[in-house]
C-alpha cells in the first residue's frame, strides 16, 4: 500500500512542481509585493503595509476601471446567454444541413482573440469600416463605434458577444439534448402552446446549464484584456479601461509594481469568489 | 420543420459567419478594392499580392515561433498531466490531497492571467528565460496544464480497470501498464486534449506580449497586435495574416468537428 502511495505521489509530482513554481510561488510573491512601495521597478522596495490598497480605493482611475469591468462583465454575460439560448433553441431539432450549420456557428470561438480584434478593428473603422458601409447603404448615419466614450464599451461587448456566444450555445445545446422528449409530448397532449412549454418546461430544466454558462462567461469576461489592449488601449479617455488593462499600465508601463500587485490581489479575490461558486457547483454535480 | 424556419436558420448562420467570410475575401482583394465604401465582399480582381507581401515581411518566422511554442506547451502539459490525471483517478493519495489539488487546478484555470504577470516576469528573469520561446512554453503551463489535467481526468475514468487487473496478475509494473495498456486505450482522448491545448496555446496573447520583447521572437497574435492601429487601413495584409493564423484552427474544426464540439463544451464545464 505504501509503495502504491509513493508511486501515486511520484506520478503527480511533475504537475505539482510545475504548478507550484508557476502559480503558487508567484501568487505568494504577488501578495508580498502588494505591501511594498516600489520606485520604478523591483529595486528599493519599502514596506508600506496596507497603504497601496488604501490608495487604490481613493484612486478614481481604479474605481473607474472596476466600474467598467463590472459593467462589461454583466452586459457581455447577459447578452451572450440570451443569444446563445436563442441559437441553441434554433438548431436543437434536426433539419437538413445541421451538421454544417453548427461548426459555422462555433467558428468565431476557435479564432484567436487577436484575429477577432483585427477583423472588428476594420469593421468598426469610422470612415471605411464595413459596419458603417452597411449603415450608409441602408441610408443610416455612420456610428463612431470606438471614438465615442459612451459607446466604446458597448462596441467591445458586441465583439465579445460575437466571439464567445458559441461556447454558451454549445453548453445549452448539450443541456437541451438531455431533456426527455416525452415531457413535451405529454404537455402537447394537454394542449400546451410552444411559448408556454418554453417557460414552464425548457427554461426550468435548462437552469443548471444556464447558471453554469453564465458563471463561466462572467469569470472569463472579468479577465478581458486582449481586445481592450489592441483596440482602444483603454480609451477614449478612460471609457474602456478594465482592471486587467489598468494592472498592465501600472505594472508594465509605469513600473508601479507594489500598486499593480495590489490591483492583482483585489482581482484574485473577486475572481476567486466567482471561481469558488463555480468549483463547488462542478464538484457537487460531478463532471458533466 | 417548415421551409421558412430553415431559411431563417441559414440567414442567422450566414450573418454570424459573415465577418469570417469577409476576412477570407478581403485577404484576396487588391488595395484599391478593400478601402472602398462598397458592401460587396467578393473580390472583383482576386490577387495573391497580400500573401506575397506578408511572406516577404517574414510571416514564416512568426508561424514557426507559434508552432514551436504551441507544440512545446501542449506536449509538456500532456507529459505532466497524463500521469497526474491517472494518479488522481486510480490511486490513493494521502489525506485528501486529490480533492485539494483538483480545486487548485480549477482555480488556476479560472484566474485572470494578468494577476500573475508581474511575479512571473521576475520568475522568468530569475531563470534567464525572459524573451525566449522556452520561457513562453513554461509560462503557458499556467493555462494548459490545468486544462490538460481537467480533460484527461474524464478520459482516464472511461478506461475500465479490468484491463489493467489482468496485467497486474501477470506481474506487470505500473510504468509498463501505463504505456502499453492505458495509453493506447486513451489515445482518442489524448488526441482530443492535444487539439484543444493546441488551440489554447496558438491563440494566447497576454503572456506573449509581456514576456517577449524581441520582434523576431513574436508569435502570430503579438505580431497581429502590432499591426492593429487606428489610422492604418492595410486590411488586405492584416486579413491575409489573420487567415494564415486561423487556417490551422479552422481546418481542425472542420475535420474533428464532432469531437471538438463536445470537447469544447465538456472541457470547459
Amino acid at each position: 500500500m505504501t509503495r502504491s502511495r509513493n508511486q501515486a505521489l511520484l506520478l503527480i509530482l511533475p504537475a505539482v512542481a510545475i504548478l507550484a513554481f508557476l502559480t503558487l510561488y508567484p501568487l505568494g510573491r504577488g501578495i508580498a509585493l502588494s505591501f511594498f512601495s516600489t520606485e520604478y521597478g523591483f529595486e528599493g522596495a519599502k514596506f508600506v503595509g496596507l497603504r497601496n490598497y488604501q490608495d487604490l480605493f481613493s484612486d478614481r482611475f481604479f474605481t473607474r476601471a472596476a466600474r467598467n469591468t463590472v459593467q462589461f462583465t454583466l452586459l457581455a454575460t447577459l447578452s451572450e446567454l440570451a443569444l446563445g439560448l436563442a441559437l441553441a433553441l434554433m438548431v436543437n431539432r434536426p433539419f437538413p444541413g445541421r451538421s454544417v450549420v453548427i461548426p459555422l456557428l462555433v467558428a468565431p470561438f476557435v479564432l484567436s482573440t487577436m484575429v477577432v480584434t483585427a477583423i472588428w478593428s476594420a469593421w468598426m473603422h469610422y470612415d471605411l469600416g464595413y459596419l458603417n458601409n452597411l449603415l450608409r447603404a441602408m441610408g443610416l448615419d455612420p456610428v463612431p463605434w470606438l471614438f465615442q466614450p459612451d459607446l466604446a464599451l458597448y462596441s467591445l461587448v458586441l465583439i465579445d458577444l460575437w466571439q464567445t456566444t458559441p461556447i454558451v450555445f454549445l453548453i445549452l445545446l448539450a443541456g437541451l439534448r438531455g431533456i426527455d422528449p416525452e415531457i413535451y409530448e405529454a404537455a402537447r397532449m394537454d394542449g400546451a402552446s410552444p411559448p408556454f412549454m418554453l417557460l414552464t418546461i425548457t427554461l426550468p430544466l435548462l437552469l443548471p446549464h444556464l447558471l453554469l454558462a453564465g458563471l463561466l462567461r462572467s469569470i472569463d469576461s472579468f479577465k478581458i484584456f486582449d481586445k481592450v489592449f489592441a483596440l482602444t488601449g483603454g480609451g477614449p479617455g478612460q471609457a474602456t479601461e478594465t482592471l486587467s488593462m489598468y494592472l498592465y499600465r501600472l505594472g508594465f508601463r509605469f513600473f508601479e509594481i507594489g500598486m499593480a500587485s495590489a490591483v492583482a490581489m483585489i482581482m484574485v479575490a473577486i475572481a476567486g469568489g466567482l471561481a469558488a461558486v463555480y468549483a463547488l457547483s462542478i464538484l457537487r454535480g460531478g463532471r458533466a | 420543420m417548415s421551409r421558412l424556419r430553415i431559411a431563417m436558420i441559414w440567414a442567422v448562420t450566414v450573418i454570424l459567419f459573415w465577418p469570417i467570410l469577409w476576412m477570407v475575401m478581403t485577404s484576396f482583394k487588391p488595395p484599391g478594392e478593400y478601402v472602398s465604401t462598397s458592401i460587396s465582399i467578393l473580390p472583383h480582381a482576386p490577387s495573391l499580392e497580400h500573401f506575397r507581401q506578408i511572406a516577404a515581411d517574414g510571416i514564416l518566422g512568426k508561424v514557426m515561433n507559434s508552432l514551436i511554442v504551441t507544440a512545446g506547451a501542449a506536449i509538456l502539459s500532456l507529459l505532466a498531466g497524463f500521469p497526474a490525471a491517472y494518479a488522481l483517478v486510480r490511486m490513493r493519495l494521502p489525506a485528501r490531497l486529490d480533492k485539494a489539488f483538483l480545486v487548485f487546478v480549477l482555480l488556476v484555470k479560472l484566474a485572470p492571467p494578468l494577476v500573475l504577470a508581474i511575479p512571473l516576469y521576475q520568475v522568468l528573469r530569475g531563470v534567464h528565460l525572459l524573451d525566449t520561446l522556452g520561457g513562453l512554453i513554461l509560462v503557458y503551463q499556467v493555462y494548459t496544464l490545468p486544462f490538460a489535467i481537467w480533460m484527461l481526468l474524464g478520459f482516464v475514468r472511461d478506461v475500465a480497470p479490468s484491463y489493467e487487473e489482468a496485467a497486474v496478475m501477470d506481474g506487470a509494473g505500473l510504468g509498463y501498464r501505463l504505456v502499453t495498456i492505458v495509453l493506447p486505450i486513451m489515445a482518442p482522448g489524448i488526441a482530443a486534449t492535444f487539439i484543444l491545448l493546441t488551440i489554447l496555446a496558438w491563440n494566447e496573447f497576454a503572456y506573449a506580449l509581456l514576456f517577449i520583447q524581441t520582434p523576431s521572437h513574436f508569435t502570430l497574435p503579438t505580431y497581429i497586435a502590432t499591426l492593429i492601429t487606428e489610422d492604418e487601413t492595410f486590411w488586405g495584409r492584416l486579413m491575409a495574416i489573420g487567415l494564415v493564423a486561423s487556417l490551422p484552427i479552422l481546418t481542425i474544426l472542420a475535420f474533428f468537428q464532432r469531437h471538438l464540439v463536445t470537447g469544447l463544451a465538456g472541457g470547459l464545464k
